[in-house]
This record gives structure tokens, sequence and C-alpha cells, in this order.
């Protein structure tokens, strides 16, 4: 017989896959998008931030990076956002050793300021690189149509399913991750760095390797992110609330889990989409108002995240199945 | 007989407070050593002193003839020194299998050998029927067991043990030194710290007192025990009577 977590993992990846093909209002695929997209910077946000702790409130800087790298790309050169996007990683990773190497020797709420002063450094170095990234203005994108090979389709379809592939991308490599030495490794940095050091293990060196792939994972979500909104400018990609989502939604979710940041996001990106359609201008303060209550339940409520109570049920089913 | 660690003039100060003096001792490939001491005497100090969580002001510590001065603590290891914590630090939201995994990962990165090792390291310490438990959950006596089941993952050659007995019932005490004993059989070297003066006759050769951060005595168990100073010091006068073999 065909376990049932392998027959629920089929049935899910085909309804996943086939929505766009069903759902066809632009508002509710838009919705879709956005929470496939977040979800994968929660993932990638977590790996760094749940596994091992260190939390990041400056994964803006590599989200905002990967949209510039691959749009200065494009615009000034020609090339393609499909190679811009992985040059856009690297340019994350190679900028993510650096801020690793400055802020890693800070501990707990030090380390989190450092990073967001990080990501606010490079936004105000876009806002003053006028010829060279069109500072403070900003730049539309060239719409070129249906052209899948710059990474532009004719409707929705082809961005959900690209946000779908990344997040299953994003998904496989902490799936990898967490079942590995590496894994154990994280957690026990998380932990308690000195203990873990103790038994051989080189929390520098681990902490800089998770943030290379969380700063080149997040890098990625900024190029398809540009690319689905046709337009670029410092407040967008290095916007402060992509940081704070980024956290925020494994925090809800399930910090340290594989699917928290997911569960999180599934919970929070439609209640903000719908606050500002709702509510229209008066978006930002209600939004970061209602964040923070859902923050605050939780935290009072369910500290290890919304997962658990997911899985203790799983595995109250199962006990007495 | 080849020596294990040298402990050579090495001193520590915290602001105006010489917690280790000049201190120095070296123990041979095999040997098991105990250092006592009073509270405060410097014992733990020494400790991170040797694994690189302090770095002494003055001295040289060598172990299997590396200069270990200079180098953190995972690096310590990976040369073979592992050490358990006086206060145990168990990773709480792991599981005791998990715990010691980690520390079995440093010689072996696939996971079912590292999983095979720990739950070698957890049988020698009698926790395997706790397992799965979170170490979170632990008593204090069972988290100071995977304290040693997880240095003892690392595969060390020398192994460091802060106070692993204190708080144990007389039972607990008498197991504890099985295990050390087993350990030091396998030809491991031990360097203890304990205040359990029965189990440190039971399982040391060779003593080293520290009082105030200087060594004032070394030597086997029986002219430490009589050492007039030791007994100012630390052992208090009323020792050595009950033990007509202590003193000669
Ligand atoms: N990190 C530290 N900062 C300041 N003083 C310390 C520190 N660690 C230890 N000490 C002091 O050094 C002395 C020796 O402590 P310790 O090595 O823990 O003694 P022992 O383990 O022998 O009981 C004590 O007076 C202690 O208060
Ligand atoms: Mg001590």
């Amino acid at each position: 017989m065909v376990p049932i977590k392998t027959i629920a993992i089929v049935l899910a990846a085909t309804i996943l896959i086939a929505l766009p093909l069903v759902v066809k209002n632009a508002f509710a695929l838009d919705i879709c998008i956005r929470v496939l997209l977040f979800a994968f910077i929660g993932v990638a946000w977590n790996l760094m931030g749940g596994y091992a702790k260190q939390l990041s409130l400056g994964h803006a800087a590599f989200f905002g990076l990967g949209a510039y790298t691959s749009t200065l790309l494009l615009i000034r050169l020609g090339i393609s956002p499909w190679i811009g996007i992985v040059a856009g990683g690297v340019v994350a990773m190679l900028v993510s050793l650096p801020i690793g190497w400055l802020c890693f020797r800070l501990r707990g709420p030090y380390f989190a300021i450092a990073t967001i002063a990080v990501a606010q450094v490079l936004m105000l170095l876009f806002l003053k690189l006028r010829d060279f990234a069109w500072g403070a203005e900003g730049t539309t994108l060239p719409n070129l149509g249906n052209a899948p090979l710059m990474m532009q389709f004719g409707g929705k379809a082809g961005y959900y399913w690209l946000a779908l592939v990344l997040l299953a991308l994003a998904l496989a490599i902490t799936y990898r991750i967490e079942r590995s030495w590496m894994g154990y490794y994280l957690v026990a940095v998380g932990e308690d760095e000195d203990a873990a050091e103790a038994i051989g293990v080189n929390a520098p060196r681990i902490k800089r390797d998770v943030y290379l792939i969380s700063a080149f994972l997040t890098a990625l979500a900024g190029t398809f992110y540009v690319q689905y909104i046709y337009f670029i400018d410092p407040n967008t990609a290095f916007s402060f609330n992509v940081s704070v989502e980024a956290a925020l939604v494994s925090i809800v979710g399930g910090i340290g889990t594989l699917w928290g940041p997911v569960l999180g996001t599934i919970l929070l990106e439609p209640t903000s989409a719908l606050l500002q359609s709702t509510l229209g201008s008066g978006r930002g303060g209600v939004q970061l108002t209602v964040y923070a209550l859902i923050l605050m339940a939780v935290i009072l409520w369910r500290p290890t995240g919304l997962l658990g109570i997911f899985t203790d049920t799983y595995q109250r089913i199962a006990r007495r199945g | 007989m080849a020596e294990a660690l040298v402990v050579r003039g090495v001193s520590k100060r915290f602001g105006g407070l010489r917690a280790v003096a000049d201190f120095s001792f070296s123990v041979n490939e095999g040997e098991t050593v105990a250092l006592i001491g009073p509270n405060g005497a410097g014992k733990t100090t020494s400790f991170n002193l040797i694994t690189g969580y302090y770095r002494p002001d003055a001295g040289s510590i060598t172990a299997f003839g590396r200069e270990l001065v200079g180098l953190p603590p995972y690096e310590i290891c990976t040369l073979g020194l592992a050490r358990t914590f006086q206060v145990a630090r168990p990773f709480g939201q792991m599981t005791v299998l998990a715990n010691v995994m980690t520390g079995a990962f440093l010689r072996d990165r696939r996971p079912h050998i590292a999983r095979e090792r720990a739950r070698e390291a957890i049988r020698f310490v009698g926790l395997a029927d706790k397992e799965n438990a979170l170490a979170a959950d632990l008593t204090t006596i069972d988290e100071r067991r995977l304290e040693m089941a997880r240095a003892l993952a690392t595969e060390p050659k020398l192994l460091l043990l802060d106070e692993v007995m204190a708080g144990l019932n007389p039972s607990e005490i008498d197991q504890a030194v099985g295990l050390v004993g087993q350990l030091a059989q396998r030809g491991l070297t031990i360097v203890i710290v304990e205040h359990v003066m029965r189990a440190i006759m039971a399982v040391a050769r060779h003593i080293v007192v520290l009082d105030h951060g200087q060594k004032i005595a070394e030597g086997t168990p029986r002219t430490v025990v009589g050492n007039p100073e030791v007994i100012r010091a630390y052992l208090g006068t009323g020792y050595a009577h009950p033990h007509p073999h202590a003193t000669d």
C-alpha cells in the first residue's frame, strides 16, 4: 500500500500546480502568488533565523540586491533575468560575507539591530546612485508582453508557477539540511553556541554558510518580485516590510520547522492583502497594527508557533489509529 | 610515557582577581588525574583555559604535542579534547539522541553512523530509555549523563569532567565511578574535577590541589590527603581520621 503521506503530498502538489487553470480571478491569483513568494522568503529566512536562531531583521538587503542586480543587467546590458536572478543570488552571497563577519560577533537583539542598519545603509546607497540605478525615482521595467525567456509572462499563471518552483526549491533545500549534520549543527548553535563549540561545532563557519544560502535564496525572491510588478525603487527593493514579514511568517507559523513559514504566510499574507484592498491608503499603519496583534496572540498562546497545533493533532490521531 | 596534556605557567586574571596564577601540571596518556580545591579555587577556569573558552594572560598549554593557546574551542575538541560543563548545557529543544548525534557528527557526517555512535554513548551513560526525551525535560542528574554522552560521542582522547558527580546519592556515585573507571580502562586520559573524595580516591592515581588559583600540592592520593596545607585549605582536620590508610 502507498503510505497516506505520499498520497497527501501528491494530491496537494496536483492541486497547487493545477490551481491557476481553475482560478482565473486576477486578485485571487495575485494573493496566491504573494503567499508563495513570501512563504519562499520566510523559508529562506527560517534556515538562518529559525534553525540557527540568528534573528535577522535585514533580509531586505538581499531581496533588494537580487532585484537591483537582475534589473541593472536587464536594462543596462539586455541580459535575461534568468541569468540576472542567479547573478543576484551570487551578489547577495558575496555581500553576506562582510555583513556576517561584522554582525555575527553580536548576539541577540544587537545582531538584529545591526542587520536592520545594514539593509538601511544599502537602501540609502541606492537612493544616492542616481545615474547608475535611477535613484529615488526608480524605474519601470520594459514590458515585453509574453516573453518567458525574459522572465515575463502574459498572464499571472506563469508567475504563479515560477513562485511555486521557488518555494519547492527552498523547501527541498531545508528538508535536506534539516536531516543532515548541518541541521543538527544549526539547531545546536541556535540553542547554545558555547556548548556547540565544546563538541566541535565550528559556529562561525556554520553561521556564515547558512547566511550564504539564506541570502542567495532571498535574492531570488527580489528578482522575481520586480519582474512581477515591473517596477523598482529603493523603497520597494529594500523595504523594511520585507525584512519584518520574512521573520514574522516564520515566528507565527513555527520557527525552525520546515512548514512553519508556509503556514504563517497562509495566515498573514491574505489578511494583509484583504486589509489593503478594503482600507486602501490607510494600509501601512493598520497592517502593522494587525500584524502586531497577531504576533502578540501567537507569543502568548503558542510561543513555538501555530504549526505545533497541527502536528500535535496529527500525532494524537496517529496514536489513536 | 608520553604526555597528553602539559599546562605550563598559566595565569588568568579577571579584573583584580587572580583566578589562576602560574599554574603548571601535566597528565600522561592513559592517566586519570583529579583536580581538587575549594570553591573558587580556579578549577573551572583552568578547564576554560585548556579548552579555549578563555585565553591565558601568560603560559602555554599543549595537548598531544600541539599548542592550544589561541585555538578556538571547536578546534581543540577536534584535536581530541572533550569537556563537560559544571552546569550542564543541554540543547533543550533537541531530543537526547539528537544532542549526542550532534557530538558524533564531528567524526562522521553520515546520519546513520552518527546515530549508531550516539546510541552507544547513550547506552554507556545509562540513558537508553530516554533517548527520545526532550533534553529540556531531563532531571539534573540525567542532564549530566547527557553532557557526558555528548562529550564521549566526539571520540575524545582526553576527557575533562567538571563536577559530574555533584548532587548524586552514594549509589549513583558508585555508578559514576564505575563509568569513569571503564573509560580509563579503555585508555582514555581523564582530568576530573570533583569534591566527592571517595570518588577521587577510587579513580585518580594522581591529584593536583588548587587554592586561590595556585597549586598548593600534588602527588598520589595518599600523600595529598596527608599534606597539612591541603588539610588546612580544603579537606579540614576531620578528613584524615576516618581513613586509617590515608596517612602514613
Ligand atoms: N568569567 C569570569 N569573570 C569574572 N570572574 C570569574 C569568571 N569566572 C570565574 N571567575 C572567578 O574566578 C575564581 C575561580 O572560579 P572557578 O574557576 O569557577 O572556581 P572553581 O571551579 O574552582 O570553583 C572565582 O573567584 C570566580 O568568581
Ligand atoms: Mg567550578
